[in-house]
Parts: structure tokens; sequence; C-alpha cells
């Protein structure tokens, strides 16, 4: 069964702290090797996407100041938005763009700015401490824990369907066990980087959700799985020092 | 009283220190702790001059002090390396005399980027020279703008900034100031109109946000550049590299200065274009700047030639969690021109901490070696299938890449009668492990 499938990769251009691309790339490879026809839209400020147009959506993570550029665009989205998310379709938001979705976003001088309001909570900034972590997290729809990467100076307040269980690293906010955001089939972290890289059995997950009926092609993962099973070692010697 | 005891004390330590090789950063620590505001109380010479930013600082330092030794000024520097506040105390304290003051003509700081603010709060640079700011270790730096709001603090009005004109960032810390000395190269024969580069740091105008255009870029968003919305843009440059010839190793400054390359690259220019730009500012004349960095071979060991049973190689020290400077140092390897294998190995990502980061792996511009000079590539340590998946989203033929995770069996197979010259790629924390199986030149 071939079906055409659109990936948009928004805001490729600014909101990508590190290497965020690949997450776009993996979803890509594993769709394409498991037979479906995919094409990706890399698009930024000023582009106009069509949102329904589109089978996935990923937003990476950018600096403090680009994310309030960004969001004076993202605003745009809003409706737009609400109806991808309610029709189940999936997106994923790292690092502090998912902080976008949310009432408010007050940043170190105390300036307030108005979020999409997909949800309640609130995200506060401030510039003295950068608050970076390897991170292990935990997810009910899933049988492996998450590794990644934390890199932020925000707090995150008010998350009623929170994404993750923390084991290591930091939660939405200071002693938060709970991290990221969930709403039918968008997920948000602050995880950082290539994520789905990492975590190939978290893109197995999602690019099932993608690929709706169409059974998934998964040999390629090898050295991807080989690279989590040491990662999640490495970091797993670190939770007994903590 | 106080400032002589934690004067002897620090000396003391030091002495003790350098016997037993320990650090050069707790004299200073014990010091910040007897008397917190020493460095305040000691008299200190008419230049003070640090060097900051992400790469090329240890080096940069490294030259000046090298130029300016050779031409007669006595220099008290961090030689060892240690950039933050501890360690610049150490330098300060066992340059000094009883009589609180430093000896020498200059003192030459190298600073970490995100601590300066701590350290120039007593001791305020006469000059200041700011490389660059890249994505540099974002696991404990965040990101480059984080970094410039950190180094902002430590910016006195009085002090005489010197700035890479074609970095972006760092130009901002000069624009609107007057009296800013600007270095920086010309259009060069080896610049590409198009970015080179995974990613594009210049591609917004840090001034206003929006988007800047290039004329050139030197290498990935170094380069000149412009914003036609607020006209933010690359300023004129005082002290220029004016034309490189990689080929030959041969750089040219101020359109008279030729200088031979001990190591062929633009990184290594632009680190002797601001080694020229201080001695040049220190009153040297730069005939003899030139002399002094033709042939130059640092002495901090980051470029290290090596044999390897039949075979020979260099090992470039990059710094893990830098995308740009595995950059630099894959494309000396693309421009041997006899053909080469590459090795890059991951085994620690940091040596100073801990982190399973390997992010940046995806920021690297690997994708230049699928060039035809590149025959072997062995990709070795701990993260060896991180960096297999990194190269399998390349355009690398996947025969090219060897995936061997030990770094003594990788050693074993380059080990053979293959006649290609190697390059080992990779860090500080990864080297020695490599060097201990191979003879390296000149021990």
């Amino acid at each position: 069964m071939v079906n055409d499938m659109k990936i948009l990769h928004l805001y490729y251009d600014i909101m990508n702290l590190y290497g965020e691309y690949a997450n776009v790339s993996a979803m890509h490879r594993i769709l394409a090797n498991s037979g479906i026809e995919c094409t990706v839209d890399r698009l930024t400020i000023g582009d106009s996407a069509v949102l329904s147009e589109y089978d996935f959506i990923y937003i990476g993570s950018g600096t403090e100041r680009n994310q309030k550029v960004v969001l004076d665009d993202f605003m745009s989205y809003r409706a737009q938005l609400r109806e991808y998310v309610s029709s189940g379709k999936a997106a994923l938001l790292t690092g502090n763009s998912f902080e976008m979705l949310g009432a408010t976003i007050e940043d170190a001088k105390g300036n307030r700015f108005e979020g999409l309001r997909l949800f309640d909570f609130k995200t506060k900034e401030q510039s003295k401490t950068r608050n970076t972590a390897d991170a292990i997290f935990e997810a009910d729809f899933l049988s492996r824990p998450l590794v990644g990467f934390i890199n932020k100076c925000s707090e995150t307040e008010g998350v009623k369907a929170p994404l993750f269980t923390v084991k290591m690293g930091l939660g939405n906010k200071d002693g938060d066990q709970a991290e990221g955001v969930r709403k039918e089939n968008l997920f948000g972290t602050h995880l950082t980087g290539p994520v789905l890289i990492k975590n190939p059995y978290f893109l197995e997950y999602l690019a099932g959700i993608v690929a709706g009926g169409t059974k998934l092609s998964t040999d390629h993962l090898e050295y991807e799985r080989k690279g989590y099973e040491i990662t999640l070692t490495e970091l797993s010697k670190l939770i007994g020092h903590l | 009283m106080k400032v002589i005891f934690t004067i002897i004390v620090c000396k003391l330590l030091r002495l003790f220190g350098k016997l037993v090789g320990k650090g050069s950063s707790l004299p200073g620590q014990l010091a910040l702790k007897i008397c917190p505001d020493i460095l305040s109380r000691i008299e200190l010479p008419e230049y003070i001059i640090a060097v900051t930013g992400s790469n090329g600082k240890t080096s940069t330092v490294e030259m000046i002090a090298h130029i300016l030794t050779q031409n007669g000024k006595s220099v008290s520097w961090n030689r060892e390396g240690s950039n933050q506040i501890e360690g610049v105390t150490t330098l300060v304290l066992s340059s000094c005399t009883l009589g609180k003051k430093v000896k020498s003509d200059i003192l030459l700081i190298e600073s970490d980027e995100r601590f300066a603010r701590y350290t120039f709060k007593y001791i305020k640079p006469t000059h200041y020279v700011i490389t660059n700011l890249y994505r540099d270790q974002l696991t404990r730096n965040g990101h480059p703008e984080w970094v410039f709001d950190a180094l902002k603090d430590s910016i006195y009005p009085e002090t005489q900034l010197i700035l890479n004109a074609d970095d972006p960032l760092v130009s901002l810390f000069g624009w609107g100031k007057e009296n800013v000395v600007w270095f920086g190269a010309d259009k060069l024969s080896t610049d590409t109109e198009t970015l080179e580069s995974v990613y594009n740091d210049g591609a917004y105008c840090p001034h206003c946000k929006s988007r800047m255009t290039y004329s050139t870029h030197h290498y990935n968003h170094i380069g000149h550049y412009s914003c036609p919305s607020c006209g933010y843009h690359r300023h004129d440059t005082q002290y220029t590299v004016t034309a490189v010839d990689l080929d030959n190793g041969i750089a040219e400054l101020d359109g008279k200065y030729r200088i031979s390359l001990a190591l062929k690259s633009l990184y290594n220019i632009y680190n002797i274009l601001a080694a020229y730009t201080v001695a040049s500012i220190v009153g040297i004349d730069g005939q003899k700047i030139a002399a002094d960095m033709s042939d130059y071979v640092m002495k901090n060991g980051r470029v290290i030639t090596f044999e390897l049973g039949k075979r020979k190689g260099t090992l470039l020290t990059s710094k893990h969690e830098n995308s740009i400077s595995y950059d630099q140092s894959l494309r000396v390897a693309t421009q041997c021109k006899e053909g080469c294998d590459v090795m890059i190995i991951v085994d620690a990502v940091s040596r100073k901490y801990f982190t399973s980061d390997v992010s940046w792996l995806w920021d690297i511009d690997f994708e230049m070696l699928k060039s035809e000079n590149i025959h072997e590539i062995i990709l070795s340590g701990t993260y060896c299938n991180d960096l297999a998946v990194r190269f399998g989203y390349t355009d690398i033929p996947a025969e090219k890449v060897k995936i061997i995770g030990d770094i003594g069996e990788a050693a074993d197979h380059l080990d053979s009668d293959r006649s290609e010259y190697i390059y080992v790629i990779t860090c500080f924390s990864d080297k020695q492990k490599i060097l201990a199986r191979v003879k390296v030149n000149g021990e």
C-alpha cells in the first residue's frame, strides 16, 4: 500500500539549536523505508503553511530571542493548529518550542508574551542559570525509557497532561517529576536535539501513528538501537551518583 | 600584610604544584579564599590583554606571547590554559613581586567566555580580543546568544575592543561603538558564494532578527553579511587577511606580509590574524610579526604528527561538542591531494564533565568526506554507533566506512600495508587513547 504523505518542518532555519533537523530526517527515512511516498516541506517565518495538508509537523528548539520572534508568526496558526491536533494527526515540538502552545511566556526581564493557548500552562524564563542535564524519561506508552538532553532557562507550570516521568534530568519545573505535554497526538518535550534519532523506540511509536495502518520497516535502525543501549547504560551509571 | 601573605602562599603552592605536576587553578582558588579582592590590590602593567571566544583562544594567546617575547617584551600569560578566575589569580600572583606589582610589560589573559565577567570585575583589560562565538559545548554553555549575554557583562567602556568583523554575533559587541579595532578577511579565493554548513547561524540578524544576506562566506556563517532591514553589516577592517593560498600554505596580511603556514587552515589564519592585530597595536613591526608567525608550529599539542607502523599521520585535535572545530579539521583532510584515510574517535564526550549527548554530531558537515581523495573512514570509541548513524545520513558510500568501537583494534586495523596518509580527528578527552598506540614524532 502506497500513500502520499507530507511532513512539515516549521521554522527549520531559526528553531534549530542543535541538530534538530535530524528528527525530520529520521521520520522521513522510516516512512520511506516502509514504502510510503513522503515529501518534506521546510518552511519558516512568513511562509503561511496550510497545516491540514500535512501528516506530521515538527518544530525544534531555539534561543530565547528566536522563540519570541517565531511566536509572533506562529500566533497566526492558532486556529489551524487546534484543528490539526483535534483531527488526531501527529506533531512533535521539542525544546522551548512547545512553550509557545501555552498561555504565556514571561522573559527574564518580565515582558509577557501571549501563547497560542492550546494549553493553560505558563512559562517563566530567567537569565541567571542555564539548566542543562542529561536525561532519562519514562512514558506509559513506551516499553523502553527515553534518553536525551535538556538545555533551558525556563520553568513551565500548570501542565495537566504531561508526556514523560523524569527518572533523571529536569522536569517541567524545578523538582517536578512530570515532563513535557501531550494532547491527542501532539507531543511536546524539553528534550533538545535529534530526539528521534537517539530514541528509535519513540521514533517507531510516533511513525506508527503517522503511518496509520501501514506496517513499518525498522531494519535500518540497527545502529540507532546499539547507540541507544550504550547511552542508556552510560546514563544509568549516573543515577546511582545522584 | 594580608596581601603579601596571600602572594607568598600562592607562589609557594604554585611552585609545589609545578613539582608534583598539579594544575594551576588551585593556588589561585586558595588565594581568593584568603583575600577575595586580591586581584584589585595588585599593581598591573600598562597592557592587560584579554582573549576570549569559543574557539582559538589558547592558540591565539600562545601566538601573541610568542611574538611579543621574540620582540623583547616580557609577558605573563596563563600558558596552562586555566582560564577562569582561579587560574588567572594564580597567573597574576605568581608573576608579581612582594611589592605587589606585576613585573612584566604585558599581562596576557586567556579567559573562559562564560566566566569572564567574574575575572574582569577585578582586572579590567586594556585590550579585549573576542575571536568568535560558535555552538560550543552547548551542554554547559546553553547557546551562543546565552554566552553573548554573559560576555557582555565583562566589557567595560574604557576597554579597547578588538573584534572579529566576520562573525556577526561577535560584531554586535561593537555595533554603534566608535572605539573598536576590527580584524577580518577580505573576499578570499577559498570563499564560497553560498553557505557550506549543516546549519546557518547567520540566517537571522543578531541585532533585529530579520533575515540577513551574505556577499561571501569564508567558512560556515563567517563572512561578509548585511541586514537589509536594520542596516547591521560587517564592519570594515583595520587588520586584514587580504589573500590566502591554502594549497601552498600562504596567507597574506594587509596586502604586504606573507606568512608561510604550518597548518593550512583558515582557522589557523584567523588565530594568526588576531595575534598580528594585537602585536601591531602593542607596536611590533608587521614584518617582524610575519617572520615570527611564518612556519610557527603551535606548542600546545593540538596538531601532532605520528607514525603508525609504516604509515604516517597527523592528529588534529578538534573539540567534541563543537561542529565548526570539526568542520575545519575535516576540511584539512579533504585538502590532502595524495589521498588519505580518516579516523574519527568519540569515546568520552568531555574530559571535564560527563555527558552522553551527541546532538553536535548532526551539526558537523561530515558530507564533505565523500570527496574522492578520502579513502577509508574509521569510526571508533564508545559512541561509534552514533557516528555510524550520522554517516548513514550522508551520501558517503557505506563500503568506505568501517565501524571499530575499540580504539586499540582500530589502531591495529590502520597499522597495515596501506600507503595512505592518516588523519585522526578527535578531542583532548580522547587523543591519548590513540597517541598511546602510535609513535609521536619528536618524542
